[in-house]
């Protein structure tokens, strides 16, 4: 079955089990007349019965229909409202009385604009939990600390990375965090697997820590020196890992042209959703970007089987810039 | 908010309708409305076309396969929304593949024709 989605103050969408719709309103001068069990010739032809007169009721008259587009399921709302009120661990000091913006997978189903499926998948890339029937984000710095209990465990029991055992995790750090949130940050983190025996492991994903640990670093000033960043970065991350920048694509940007160069924080998932809002405010940014830069930050504006190519065409005007092809602007921004 | 459609039950697949696509619009002789009023009547020639007959107008129209199917929605339910979820459904009661458009001018159908005299 589809389901129609939409606040008020939004433009309906129809979902099906997996995708979603735009769906438009078409206007047409013609007159459309609908008529059950109106037979076309091949069908008369086929039912060479009789000459008989067929009386047919026209069921109805319309002058427009819905048209219906396929588009990208509108999710940044579903960070929005899980982002309300994030879980910071059974000790929070938050006094839970008094926020209530809490919500069940049923509540997101009628609040967001994509179909179930769209939306479970989002739940999983975001690393979303499910915490007394509630879905809800961790607070970021509750995250960071879990995941130092594990990456420090890694450390002493001088574990391979891609053999974490889920048994021992949970029996040395069952005493400091619940077991489900241990448990949580291994799958955010990690691969599970099981091995012959039938014990639960993880390979940890070392460029997701990486890039963790570096948004924990940048998100304490509004830039830092770039060398300066990459040797702490490098310092901070566990024994084994490589700290690299194309591990922060979409989270952080490098400016080439300070002296000395400089990184800063700029998360994807902080910038508009619509297409030409979402142009507007990188080129508020920065006013011309290389198509290595801009990708991280209009890849997931794609539609099926568009490129980012075709977007930056639409969306840009390129021009050189001392040898190399660069992106500004097609208006003046404000 | 979320209104749901599903396929309406009965055995077998949905109805199929056909679309008839006129231009203009149609009136009524008398005042009251067009519900309970003849529209007119259609025939198909030999070869398959169309041909509607309107009042004294004949209209010559064509078989269209339509690129982009429509489904027929019926509201059902419209009402308040309760604890358990929204009420409105609506169903999809048939799908259309087929139009006859008819964007001929009607000529009208002279019955009477004189003898040469």
């Amino acid at each position: 079955s589809l389901v129609i989605r939409g606040e008020k103050d939004e433009q309906a969408v129809l979902c099906s089990k997996d995708k979603t719709y735009d769906m438009k309103r078409a206007d047409t001068s013609n007159m459309l007349l609908f008529i059950p069990g109106c037979k076309t010739p091949e069908e008369l032809n086929a039912d060479q019965a009789s000459c008989d007169i067929i009386h047919s009721q026209i069921a109805g008259f319309s002058n427009n229909y819905w048209e219906l587009r396929r588009c990208r399921p509108k999710l940044k709302k579903l960070r929005k409202l899980l982002m309300e009120d994030p879980y910071d661990g059974p000790d929070s000091r938050k006094d839970q009385t008094l926020t209530f913006s809490k919500y069940t997978t049923e509540d997101l189903l009628s609040l967001i604009q994509a179909s179930e499926e769209e939306i479970l998948h989002q739940l999983q890339v975001i690393d979303a939990c499910k915490i007394e029937g509630y879905w809800r984000i961790l607070e970021f710095d509750y995250e960071m600390k879990l995941l130092n209990h594990v990456t420090q465990l890694i450390d002493s029991e001088s574990w391979s990375l891609s053999e974490v055992p889920l048994r021992t995790c949970l029996e040395e750090l069952g005493s400091l965090e619940p077991r489900e949130m241990i448990e949580h940050i291994l799958l955010s983190y990690g691969r599970k697997y099981t091995d012959d025996a039938g014990e639960v492991y993880f390979e940890m994903h070392e460029d997701k820590i990486c890039r963790a640990i570096a948004q924990m670093l940048l998100q304490n000033a509004v830039k830092f020196n770039l060398s300066e960043f990459q040797e702490v970065w490098q310092q901070s991350v566990p024994e084994g890992m490589t700290a690299r920048l194309d591990q922060l694509k979409g989270l952080a940007l490098v400016d080439k042209t300070s002296r000395p160069e400089t990184i800063f924080l700029l998360k994807v998932e902080d910038l508009p959703e619509d297409n030409q809002e979402r142009f507007n405010s990188l080129f508020r940014i920065r006013e011309k970007w290389t198509e290595v830069d801009i990708t991280p930050y209009i890849q997931d504006l794609c539609a099926e089987k568009q490129t980012v190519g075709a977007l930056l065409t639409k969306y840009a005007r390129s021009s050189m810039q001392n040898g190399v092809k660069v992106y500004n602007s097609r208006r003046p921004i404000s | 908010e979320a209104a749901f459609l599903a396929r309406s039950g009965g055995a077998g697949g949905l109805a199929q309708w056909v679309l008839v696509e006129l231009q203009g619009e149609v009136e009524p002789r008398q005042s009251g409305g067009l519900a309970g009023s003849l529209l007119g009547d259609l025939h198909y020639t030999r070869e398959g076309v169309p041909v509607l007959i309107v009042g004294h107008h004949i209209l010559y129209g064509k078989v269209v396969q339509l690129e982009k199917p429509f489904a027929v929605l019926v509201k059902r339910g419209a009402g308040e929304s309760g604890p358990a979820g929204p009420h409105t459904h609506y169903t999809v009661t048939a799908l259309i593949k087929t139009k006859l458009l008819f964007k001929t001018r009607p000529k009208p159908i002279i019955t009477n024709v004189p003898k040469k005299v």
